[in-house]
């Protein structure tokens, strides 16, 4: 029968299709010159191919989207676009009140609206159509029909103020990544959509660089000036005093977990500015530091426990695990090197694990260093190089090799 | 870590990873002979151990899967040895200028002109994309800032 056979590899989809978290990628397989012809068609036949026979991938899936979207629970009881279908078939109906039907035994629980829907499914083609505005997560079997109700869409009268008229499913296909809606009553050209489609990129990624960046979502002054003191108490007279409000802002926020609560963009100009004046002062800061590491490395005459101590109390924070370590690293380090190229490529050895004892592994490296000659700054760097090494968390091969 | 997923993908590995990146690439200097040597100008040095922080950071960073640590890497490269082969980058970003020309808010664009001025290889991209972009680059410097800071507390005389 061909409601079992289909009923399968729609089951079989319902775990895929909850799988994507984003519903910005849309999965519509092979569908390009699917939905067109399917405008084509008359609405019932469209219907009955997309809910049953049809055995394509986009179609399967669209109508398993529907139905797996309609389990975790939307606020309007839109289910099964499969149930909701258009009334004027009455063949079509039973058919669907019986996939539906099915589809709550199929699935667990809580499906009542199915039911309901096998219930209130004369209901009138305004609602079936309006619906498709409300919920945000029945996209995708959205995009199936709006193909066919779209002529009937446009016509219509859109009721509330919230609906949305969606784009064109042809647009759709062109962009499988991003699902743009309309909004009402503007222009449905595909320039302007494709701009507010980069709008909405846009503003996406400005508010994750919001979180990024300390000082850019608070508004007040207030707010600022105890920041600054908190980090004075936190970081001391460490880093000279050149520092503007933004960097010490920065260093409060990246001490502390819990961020403060999020407020009102401030207009994106500002936001854009506090972004670039943070970039700066953390590029400021890498120049200072560097700075102060080129005055302080050649001049200073290592004593190695005191190095390995400091070392142990800064970096050795919670982040560090005393597991793997690569012993590969080791015999690259000494080794002298024209360029950093001829360097990294050294590093293509893949590091083995393994355990070795502090001591043990200081001596090895002092043997090799002696036999190669090199300084005494160089032999207190690698000394707190393998430092590291013994306490950090292992290095991933794939990393060391991917960055070549 | 939020448990939603993340469609803009901006993790940077962990702190000794770029330490460990950073202090290779400063033994490897001191393995130069131009290095040590004292009648060295500060600033050569300073220079230097800059131009390795950022060599490091981006190589910790994801080496070129970043479009900034490319353009980074690139230009370290094209210092070193001469023979870099050229990217072409031009053609892009004739053909983002003109777009951008065409249309776009004047408030944003200004803006991004001079993001992209600061971030690494923000010539040839969309705005979208450079932000992205200052995003990883913002993470990946406070973290570089971090290592350093360690090492110069660690190094310096009590």
């Amino acid at each position: 029968m061909d409601l079992t056979g289909a009923f399968g590899a729609r089951s079989a989809a319902v775990g895929a299709c909850r799988e994507p978290p984003g519903l910005e990628s849309l999965h519509l397989g092979g569908g390009d010159g699917g939905f067109t012809a399917l405008l084509e068609l008359p609405p019932t036949q469209a219907v009955e191919l997309l809910h049953f026979t049809d055995p394509s991938p986009s179609s399967s899936q669209a109508a398993v989207a529907g139905v797996g979207l309609d389990v975790s629970p939307p606020p309007p009881p839109l289910h099964a676009y499969g149930a909701l279908t258009f009334p004027s078939n009455a063949a079509l109906m039973e058919r669907a009140a019986r996939f539906s039907v099915m589809a709550n035994e199929q699935q667990n629980g809580n499906v009542s609206g199915e039911t309901t829907t096998t219930s209130s499914v004369p209901s009138n083609s305004d609602r079936v159509k309006t619906e498709p505005g409300e919920t945000d997560s029945s996209q995708r079997l959205e995009n199936n029909r709006c193909g066919i109700g779209k002529r009937k869409e446009l016509d219509k009268k859109v009721k509330g103020s919230t609906k949305k008229k969606s784009k064109s499913s042809e647009e759709n296909e062109k962009l499988p990544y991003v699902h743009v809606r309309a909004r009402r009553g503007q222009a449905t050209d595909s320039h302007s959509l494709a701009e507010r489609a980069r709008r909405e990129k846009i503003n996406a990624r400005m508010k994750l660089l919001q979180e990024l960046v300390p000082g850019c979502d608070k508004g007040t002054d207030i707010d600022g000036k105890i920041k600054i003191k908190v980090c004075v108490c936190v970081w001391g007279p460490l880093i000279s005093g050149k520092r503007n409000i933004v960097s010490n802002t920065l260093v409060w926020k990246h001490g502390c977990d819990t961020p403060p609560p999020p407020r009102q963009i401030q207009g994106t100009a500002l936001v854009l500015d506090e972004i670039i004046n943070h970039v700066q002062s953390l590029q400021r800061q890498v120049e200072m530091l560097s700075m102060r590491l080129a005055a302080v490395n050649p001049r200073v005459d290592f004593n190695l426990d005191t190095l390995l101590a400091s070392e142990n109390g800064s970096l050795m924070d919670g982040s560090f695990n005393g597991t793997a370590m690569q012993l590969a690293w080791p015999h690259q380090v000494t080794e002298t090197e024209q360029s950093f190229h001829h360097r990294q490529l050294q590093l293509q050895q893949p590091p083995q694990p393994q355990q070795w004892p502090y001591d043990g592994l200081i001596q090895p490296a002092w043997g090799r260093e002696d036999d190669q000659g090199h300084g005494n700054e160089h032999n207190s760097l690698m000394a707190v190089s393998e430092n590291l090494m013994v306490g950090s968390a292992s290095l991933h091969p794939n990393q060391v090799k991917m960055e070549l | 870590m939020a448990s939603a997923y993340n469609p803009i993908y901006t993790d940077v590995p962990e702190k000794d990873v770029f330490a460990l990146h950073f202090l290779q690439t400063l033994s490897n200097l001191r393995t130069q002979n131009s290095f040590s040597s004292p009648d060295n100008k500060t600033s050569d040095r300073v220079k230097k151990i800059k131009k390795a922080a950022y060599v490091s950071m981006a190589r910790a960073a994801g080496g070129t899967n970043r479009l900034w640590s490319r353009s980074l890497l690139h230009q370290a490269a094209k210092r070193n040895n001469k023979n870099v082969r050229f990217l072409r980058r031009k053609r892009r970003v004739t053909w983002l200028m003109r777009r951008r020309s065409n249309r776009g808010d004047p408030i944003e664009d200004v803006a991004a002109e001079r993001l992209r001025n600061l971030v690494p290889g923000g010539g040839g991209m969309e705005t979208s994309k450079l932000m992205e972009e200052t995003a990883h680059y913002i993470k990946c410097l406070s973290m570089q800032v971090k290592v350093m800071q360690c090492l110069v507390d660690g190094l310096s005389p009590k």
